[in-house]
């Protein structure tokens, strides 16, 4: 019960006076947005056990992937590359 | 943009784990707060990849495993009523009482249900009408704006038996609890990022100046971990303790902004 995932919003609608959307994470699944009651089809929300708590802000995301992208970019250029134990950590990545 | 296969780019995480092992010049114990987190700081090998001396300190932050004793055995108690049908998360139903927990009981014929939502809960509390349908209402910040619209929308559809037993708990009394410990040694937290989309961060900016530690608001893939942890070492390597949020884009609430009981229209009585 510790996840709030994200999803995107494929339909709105109503039930029992409660707002209501269908929200695709890879299946749809039925969510609350009582909390969110400006929702539009196709934007993302954090969804936790069953209510959307919160929009996911694009751009916002998009401009901490371009600020993550430049990181190290300079020292790079500049000072011949990353030192020996951040290399390391660099090859051996994060992808299990 | 699917806000998940982005934040997990293993270039780009290779790139926030240089840039930590290049500010970092002396040991660190930071806490990630958030059970989550610590479920995925663990799964992707981050506590690995970290410099030697950066120490990741698990945090209290599953409600599932701070739940009271007494709480369980009152769960334990309901559950084995006849006549009651007992709702509750998943994962709750291994966590031991005094002497036994949900599953065992369920397994001797309490009707024990697995739910993903309370909104679950209720729907069976309507189905079965001539029943009582008790939901247990446990989680931080960020599932109690759940629970309470689930009791708003109960009371609006006239459902009579449906009830919950609530052990709600709250982040910034766990920080501080954990700071007056006499064996303390973290020294930095990881926020959780939904449980302050929530409830907003107003009060750790004094917890960060009362206990002298930076509290970074982190989310949950392995970039937000990998750029929490280095926004958290830069604090402490330049002696600062402020509160910073390094998940933008799940925005926080805002002093001010509308609380969810004016969203419904509710009222406390």
């Amino acid at each position: 019960m510790c996840l709030a995932v994200p999803g995107r919003v494929v339909a709105i609608g109503e039930r029992d006076g409660i707002p209501m959307a269908e929200v695709d994470f890879g299946g749809g699944k039925d969510v609350c947005l009582q909390y969110l009651l400006d929702t539009r089809v196709g934007e993302y929300m954090i969804v936790h056990v069953g209510f959307a708590i919160q929009r996911l802000d694009e751009q916002s995301a998009l401009e901490t992937l371009a600020t993550i992208a430049r990181m190290g970019l300079l020292a790079e250029e500049f000072d011949g590359g990353p030192g020996p134990s951040a290399r390391d950590a660099r090859t051996e990545g994060v992808n299990r | 943009m699917k806000y998940l296969e982005e934040f997990s780019d293993p270039e780009l995480a290779g790139r926030l784990l240089e840039q930590i092992h290049a500010v970092t010049t002396r040991p660190w114990s930071i806490m990630e707060v958030c059970g989550g987190q610590t479920h995925s700081l663990i799964r992707h090998g981050i506590d690995q990849l970290l410099p030697a001396g950066v120490e990741m300190i698990h945090g209290p932050g599953c409600p599932v495993c701070v739940t009271p004793l007494e709480i369980i055995d009152r769960a334990l108690e309901i559950a084995s009523r006849p006549g009651v049908i007992f709702c509750s998360f998943g994962d709750m139903l291994r966590v031991p009482g005094s002497g036994r927990d949900l599953f065992r009981v369920k397994s001797t014929g309490a009707d024990v249900r697995v739910v993903y939502s309370p909104l679950d809960a209720l729907a069976i509390a309507r189905q079965n009408p001539d029943r009582q349908v008790v939901f247990f209402g446990i989680g931080f910040e960020t599932t109690a704006p759940a629970n309470a619209m689930t009791v708003y929308q109960a009371r609006r559809c006239g459902v009579r038996n449906f009830s919950l037993l609530v052990s709600h708990v709250l982040v910034p009394p766990a920080i501080a609890a954990i700071m007056e410990s006499p064996s303390c040694r973290v020294q930095a937290f990881l926020a959780a990022g939904h449980v302050c989309s929530a409830m907003g961060t107003g009060q750790y900016p004094d917890l960060a100046r009362r206990y002298r530690v930076p509290i970074v608001v982190t989310g949950f893939e392995p970039l937000d971990l990998l750029e929490g942890i280095r926004r958290t070492v830069m604090q402490l390597e330049s002696g600062r303790h402020e509160l910073d949020n390094a998940y933008p884009r799940g925005p926080c609430r805002r002093p001010g902004t509308r609380r969810p009981s004016r969203c419904c229209g509710m009222s406390s009585r």
